[in-house]
């Protein structure tokens, strides 16, 4: 008699609702080579549809194919609708864009912001200048990185996070820029000095943070997946990869930190303490899910903080 | 309503902790950063009015807490809870309100708690006008609470009403 051939028998899918485990779907005769997208509702766009093995689980990849799954002939996945989702790359073009355009608005001060005798005038501190330079550039660079270095392992994420980041990243561009092209700005205390030592930890940052960016897309190939462990390259600062798992946000810190020094603006130190906050816990996540992949993690590493945090 | 099993929470009861950290902010806010701060209106109507509303309110919620926790809620205290809320709320809200209306001009004339350009730290704030951006937040966020109440009082006095009739 035939046994059955794993490889080639054809599998019977049905799939339930993840919160109610109601039988939303059956299909039989699938290919065992079939991914998962030939499972998915035609009716809605398949990146707002989760299938699970588990209903409280990891959603699977589109890409999964039902042979390699843990399943036998007969898969039970589980079905979640992810709301209406929005590419990751629009929310970052948009969420950029802003705070670019909403500086220069105030740094040209624009009509109906400070006086009309304040109309179109120009900062008489060189600070002033410097600092719409820095901004602006820090915005153009996030801008050309989204569409030319990162690669994205999600493709999207929910919609409702584009209102949500769009107005902590305009809102606090329009907060400080209002104080820093303000009439009444105030340069820093310690003149010269402190401008020089501040543009120098903002420009040290930013290429750190863009050498971090081309190293970590050069640990992924285009096109796929992979993960692996980031480790120092030649170029030196690409070597706080020996302290910290997520040496771009170190180095963003220290680029707000060296803005704020500049400016003497308390917005500005204030939007760099929300931002550390925020990238802490992304960098804690992130360093949690290095040592839970990999077995051999380099312990001296930190999430953010080299030795501390 | 409540959720037992959420990890990395120590529950007693089942409130939610925005809900509560909400309410307990804006008490702390009414104390100290109004009543507090601007002497003149600790002689105010408004203030009388906000006070009994919270006192009598609080008495009657943690007589519900902690007959519940000990397993013997007499139905008075739940019908309290989910009924007298339809004055005592708005009886708070219309003592908060008043009271922060009544401490604008005070606020305004001593410039209390605000700083303005120029200074070094290159930042401003205008108390008065923060005062008046929350009262207007009330505008929104208080018929969500409310209706909320209600949404909840239906719920949970109907329910025992259909017990009682089968017993």
């Amino acid at each position: 008699s035939k046994h059955p051939d794993p490889l080639h028998t054809l599998r019977e899918v049905e799939i339930l609702d993840a919160k109610t485990r109601e039988k939303l779907c059956f299909l039989d005769k699938v290919g065992p080579e079939h991914g998962l997208h030939w499972a998915k509702d035609p009716q809605w766009y398949p990146a707002r549809q989760s299938l699970r093995l588990d209903p409280k689980g990891k959603s699977l990849k589109d890409e999964d194919v039902l042979q390699k799954l843990p399943v036998g002939t007969t898969a039970t996945l589980y079905f979640r609708d992810l709301g209406a989702q929005i590419s990751w790359v629009t929310v970052f073009l948009t969420e950029y864009a802003g705070p670019l355009f909403i500086y220069l608005l105030f740094y040209f001060r624009v009509p109906f912001i400070y006086g009309h005798k304040y109309d179109f005038t120009s900062s008489r501190h060189t600070v002033v200048h410097l600092a719409c330079i820095c901004h602006s550039f820090h915005y153009v660079k996030r801008l050309l990185e989204t569409l030319f270095v990162h690669r994205f392992s999600h493709g999207t994420m929910p919609l409702r996070n584009i209102f949500k980041n769009c107005t902590y990243y305009w809102g606090f561009a329009a907060w400080m820029a209002y104080y820093i092209n303000h009439p009444l700005y105030t340069p820093p205390t310690y003149g010269a000095q402190q401008v020089k030592l501040a543009l120098a930890i903002f420009v040290i940052c930013q290429l750190g943070n863009f050498s971090i960016h081309m190293a970590l897309r050069d640990l992924r190939p285009a096109g796929s997946k992979t993960r692996k462990i980031p480790y120092p390259t030649k170029n030196p600062f690409t070597w706080l990869f020996l302290l910290v798992s997520c040496p771009n946000y170190t180095y963003e810190v220290g680029s707000w930190i060296g803005f704020a020094i500049m400016t003497q603006c308390l917005p500005v130190a204030l939007f760099s303490l929300v931002g550390f906050t925020q990238m802490t816990i992304w960098a804690k996540g992130k360093h949690r899910s290095y040592l839970k992949e990999f077995r051999d993690y380099p312990p001296l590493r930190m999430p953010i903080i080299p030795f501390l945090l | 309503t409540g959720e037992w099993h959420k990890p990395g929470r120590r529950r007693i009861v089942p409130s939610s902790v925005v809900l509560t950290s909400f309410q307990v902010m804006s008490r702390v806010f009414l104390i100290w950063a109004v009543t507090h701060s601007v002497k003149e209106v600790q002689s105010e109507d408004s203030v009388l009015l906000f006070v009994i509303a919270w006192t009598i309110t609080e008495i009657i919620r943690y007589s519900f807490y902690t007959f519940s926790l000990l397993n013997h809620l007499p139905y008075l205290i739940k019908w309290a809870r989910y009924t007298l809320f339809i004055v005592l709320y708005p009886m708070g809200v219309s003592g908060e309100l008043l009271t922060i209306y009544a401490a604008l001009p005070f606020v305004r004339q001593a410039g209390l708690y605000s700083i303005s350009l120029p200074n070094k730290y290159n930042f401003s704030f205008d108390y008065h006008a923060f005062l008046i951006l929350i009262m207007i937040s009330y505008i929104p966020i208080f018929p969500q609470l409310y209706f909320h109440m209600i949404h909840q009082r239906r719920k949970i006095l109907s329910h025992t009403e259909e017990h009682k009739k089968f017993e």
